[in-house]
């Protein structure tokens, strides 16, 4: 059984069927959420939030919906007011975050020899990722990070396909143009140092 | 990293230690509430003197009527529907959009029609006060019915929603008030028919921003 087929039978009234659909879905709410959040306990506070708003809206989820979805848009929203509870404690050490999402970047954006040169221009990348809107950030994170389709971010976002779309490609343009950008200065780095000496 | 071992445990025995109510049981409690202010609307639509012919004829009544239903059906059913397989509501443009045409549609065929029957003439004394205060009254009730059944469910878009269901909610008192009053001359269509869609959107926008968004535990 899946998770949208267990939300369903669990929305029917089987109790039994929310442990699949926590073990369905938790994974995937942790991965994403880590990568904003510092530390565990406010990671597994949110899930446990996101899973009880679940379980007390189970009566309005439709046959034959997805699950995924929803639970992203309900834990999203709950990151959300939590990072701006905590705003100011948080903009002083995101480093493990930054790593992560960094990695994830670079992991996404390049490959072969790119992955190695956009590993040294990781900060770059990641200072480019962070200058993009918060709704850009989100739609490429979720059909990249979290292997959503483009439906499935839209919903998530509560944009159309196109949007998420144009999004992605925006995201890739620049991630792609502070690479280069970088292999530009790798290039120009040579010629520029004995012009230095002179 | 990983989640502790015993977060299922507690979400699985938190969920247990609070009921909650299954699909069949929140259908039923949503037909209820629906019946109830549909009733109630009624009630009032009757009170206020019910379907008036005026001095229309039964054509021209049944034409802008059926096409009323017609396009507040089709409104109320892209205003208040999911979209495809998802849990969520459709983009807030999308509602705007939804709302904005179906509202032109039913003003363009109350108005087309009437005009087409030489009833489109302006109407002394007949400003559009009364529909403005029936088509709000009729239609706050199922308003308020949609806020209250769909009440903490939207994690995203809770004022669009809102303004959605307003909006639904105006488009179906608009059928009402149309069997009530005879009068086609476009400013008193604005005022007593446009409006109130317009009045319902917005009181769903501030309703539902407070009521339907998903709050932090």
């Amino acid at each position: 059984m899946n998770a949208d087929d267990a939300m369903s039978r669990y929305a029917r009234g089987d109790d039994a069927a929310f442990a699949i659909v926590y073990d369905a879905v938790a994974p995937r709410l942790e991965g994403y959420l880590r990568r904003h959040l510092r530390g565990s306990a406010q990671v597994e506070d949110i899930i446990q939030q996101t899973f009880m708003q679940m379980h007390d809206k189970r009566g309005t989820f439709s046959a034959g919906a997805e699950v995924l979805p929803w639970a992203f848009s309900i834990a999203r929203n709950f990151m959300i007011d939590t990072m701006r509870k905590t705003k100011r404690e948080a903009s002083a050490d995101l480093t493990d975050e930054r790593t992560a999402m960094g990695a994830m970047l670079v992991s996404r954006v390049a490959n072969g020899e790119e992955v190695l040169q956009a590993r040294q221009t990781g900060a770059r990348v990641l200072a480019a990722f962070e200058a993009l809107t918060e709704h850009q950030r989100a739609a490429y994170e979720l059909t990249e990070g979290e292997g959503m389709s483009h439906a499935e971010a839209a919903s998530v976002l509560g944009t159309t396909v196109t949007g998420v779309k144009l999004c992605r490609h925006k995201v890739n343009k620049r991630l792609r143009s502070a690479i280069e950008e970088r292999e530009q200065r790798v290039a120009a780095a040579p010629s520029a140092a004995p012009a230095g000496d002179r | 990293m990983s989640l502790a071992p015993d977060l299922k445990q507690r979400v699985l025995a938190a969920a247990a230690a609070k009921p909650a109510p299954t699909r069949g049981q929140t259908t039923r409690a949503r037909l209820v509430l629906f019946v109830a202010a549909i009733a109630g609307a009624l009630t009032i639509f009757f009170i206020k003197g019910g379907v008036r012919m005026t001095n229309r004829p039964p054509l021209l009544v049944a034409l802008t009527s059926v096409g009323t239903a017609i396009l507040s059906g089709v409104g109320m059913y892209l205003l208040f529907t999911r979209r495809g397989r998802s849990m969520l509501r459709r983009p807030g443009l999308w509602l705007l959009l939804a709302a904005l045409g179906s509202t032109v549609a039913f003003v363009s065929w109350k108005f087309g029609v009437s005009a087409a029957f030489g009833m489109a003439q302006s109407w002394p004394g007949r400003v559009g006060f009364k529909c403005l205060r029936l088509s709000i009254l009729t239609g706050a009730l199922p308003l308020f019915a949609a806020l209250v059944s769909w009440r903490g469910t939207d994690p995203l878009t809770p004022a669009a929603t809102g303004a959605a269901f307003g909006a639904g909610a105006g488009l179906g008192s608009a059928l009402l008030v149309d069997l009530w009053c005879p009068v086609a001359y476009v400013p008193h269509l604005l005022l007593g028919h446009v409006l109130p869609i317009g009045v319902l959107a917005a009181l769903g926008a501030l309703v539902g921003w407070r009521l339907l968004r998903v709050r932090s535990r």
